[in-house]
């Protein structure tokens, strides 16, 4: 029983960052690929912060606004480059942090990462921690949902599909830009604080590209766009990755082949999804 | 005098690298996410056919190329030919996909501890002061002769008329009887085939490891897009300038009051190049083209 309510909890650990990539990614289809430096920032400011003041809270407001700040870099830059460069420069400075942090050891115990995180006070057993995390995803979900039917939903499709189109009938780019990745910087505190507040360690390596590239296959895998589609895509995917780990007992395999393995299955997964989802991944714009 | 001429070796791997890149992107207008990959395979079939296979060198050297090229073919018609027709994005997801699959075959058949081709020092020579190994020598050579015939090629051959062509206006070029889809082909696996060369440099030169492929192709595109994106010769002077402000960085005593430390290297010249871009999104060198 406790395996499903970790597999609960993880799922939760999920949802609020990915329907909120779903959003950026999916449906403004802005090539946005630095999400988990996002996370990685904050999970660090969060941390440190908590633990040179002694208050969560604080912590957790230092965090936001750490979240809030990259969040409003990446803005800016998505704002000023084309789409393409934006890619790779959000991947350069998803690099920069990790650099940063592997090599600030004075600060960041570098490789080693933060063990003994203290956990908060409440959920107090795995099952409520699952129910806890259930409740916030659901409410997420919802609350995505509503933004997503929302003007400001429709304002990020009409940019998608033609930027100029859409700034001639009056929509802010620089306010949807900035909001849309605003909303990206709360999902990632939300998900950061529960993932920490439940492992209890952070490192630097659970941040690094395969949890990028996870990110992207939940969004293609779910169809750009639909928050309830990638919602099930992360159901799906994430019990595959568990399940990978039990292989070993039931095949002659060791077990430091399962990383690689999994790098591979969901390397071929990602591709068979942008496949299945080639014509409506971006917006082909009509031509004469 | 050391610092410039690590410069020159650092600025002359990433121009071997970034130099065909640029004009892939000129012709085809996409990224390659999985470039660092086709780097170290060039460098691991090396390493492999030398290490393990026993066999000469150069024959090594030629055979980590041919394995580059056979890899690349490989990427442009199953991950590349059938998407960016579609929209030039496509291409970025699937060759991300890529880099996963080949990150997880690199690490099954050689691991994460790091493979050097030739172990060992090899003999440094002094010049004016500076210190440089024959393989480094070789590289600059090397980078110096392949740009010149690139030059060559591009700037008086009908060949180079046709690239340029394409790159000014495909469909233009396309309505003059020009073969675009098999330059496109051409282009992209010769510059893989030269970034696969970079990878046996890195190979030979220091040491081959997994977690090189992304900073490897993350700096060859910051070059690309800070020197303006598809033009040539901006790529190239783009790289030398980030292997001079990341020697630079670490090598100077600033203020003469502290030293940035080595590990910081090419992050500081990333978000130097961030914070160029913001003020110059065009980068240096803008390639203008008509459009109806």
């Amino acid at each position: 029983m406790d395996f499903l309510w970790h597999l609960i909890i993880i799922f939760g650990t999920w949802i609020p960052s990915v329907t909120t990539y779903t959003l950026i990614f999916g449906k403004g289809k802005m090539l946005h690929f630095g999400p988990v430096g996002v996370s990685l920032f904050t999970a660090y400011v969060t941390i440190l912060l908590a633990t040179a003041t002694g208050s969560s809270v604080l912590g957790l407001l230092g965090g936001l606004c750490g979240a809030l700040l990259l969040s409003a870099l990446f803005a800016w830059l998505s704002l000023r480059l084309e789409a393409d460069a934006f890619g790779v420069m959000s991947i350069a400075v998803h690099l920069g942090i990790i650099a940063i942090i592997l090599n600030w050891s004075s600060l960041t115990r570098g490789a080693l990462g933060i063990s003994r995180i203290p956990r908060a006070p409440f959920p107090t057993s795995l099952f409520l921690f699952a129910m806890v995390m259930t409740v916030m995803s659901i409410l997420w979900i919802l609350a995505i949902l509503a933004i997503d039917r929302s003007s400001f939903g429709r304002q990020l499709s009409a940019l998608a599909e033609h930027k100029w189109h859409a700034m001639s009938l009056g929509i802010e780019r620089v306010r949807v830009h900035f909001l849309a990745f605003a909303i990206g910087a709360f999902s990632s505190v939300l998900a950061t604080f529960s993932y920490l507040h439940y492992v209890g360690l952070l490192h630097p390596n659970d941040f690094q590209f395969p949890a990028f590239i996870l990110y992207v296959m939940f969004v293609v895998a779910g169809k750009p766009g639909s928050i309830l589609g990638s919602t099930l895509a992360i159901i799906l995917l994430v019990l595959l990755k568990e399940g990978l780990r039990f292989v070993p007992q039931f095949l002659p395999i060791s077990v430091s082949v399962i990383g690689p393995l999994q790098l591979i299955l969901f390397g071929l997964i990602l591709f068979g999804a942008v496949w299945w989802r080639r014509d409506i991944l971006f917006v082909k714009q009509r031509t004469i | 005098m050391q610092l410039l001429v690590n410069a020159l070796i650092a600025g002359s791997l990433a121009a071997l690298i970034a130099g065909g890149l640029a004009l892939v992107y000129g012709l085809l207008g996409i990224f390659n996410l999985a470039l660092g990959q086709t780097v170290l395979l060039g460098g691991y079939a090396t390493w492999f056919l030398y290490q393990e296979l026993h066999l000469p060198l150069t024959v090594s050297i030629l055979g980590g190329v041919l394995v580059g090229i056979l890899f690349t073919a490989l990427t442009f018609e199953i991950f590349v030919n059938p998407f960016y027709r579609l929209h030039r994005f496509l291409p970025l997801v699937t060759t991300i996909a890529l880099s996963m699959i080949f990150d997880g075959i690199i690490l099954l058949l050689f691991q994460s501890s790091p493979k050097s081709i030739v172990p060992g020092l090899s003999p440094i020579q002094k010049i004016a002061g500076a210190s440089i190994s024959n393989e480094q020598l070789l590289l600059i050579g090397a980078t110096l002769i392949l740009l010149l015939l690139c030059a060559y090629i591009l700037h008086a051959t009908p060949l180079g008329r046709r690239i340029r062509a394409t790159v000014q206006h495909e469909h233009a070029a396309m309505s003059l009887g020009i073969p675009t889809g098999f330059l496109f082909r051409s282009v992209f696996i010769l510059s893989e085939a030269l970034a696969a060369a970079g990878g046996i440099f890195i190979g030979i030169d220091q040491n081959l490891s997994p977690t090189l492929a992304f900073p490897i192709t993350i700096k060859a595109y910051a070059a690309i897009i800070a020197g303006g994106k598809g033009n040539f010769w901006g790529a190239i002077l783009c790289a030398y300038l980030i292997a001079l402000l990341e020697q630079l960085l670490i090598g100077i005593h600033w203020f003469g009051a502290f030293y940035v430390p080595a590990g910081y290297q090419s992050t500081v010249a990333l978000l130097f190049i961030i914070v160029f871009l913001l003020l110059k999104p065009t980068g240096l060198f803008v390639t203008h083209s008509r459009t109806a």
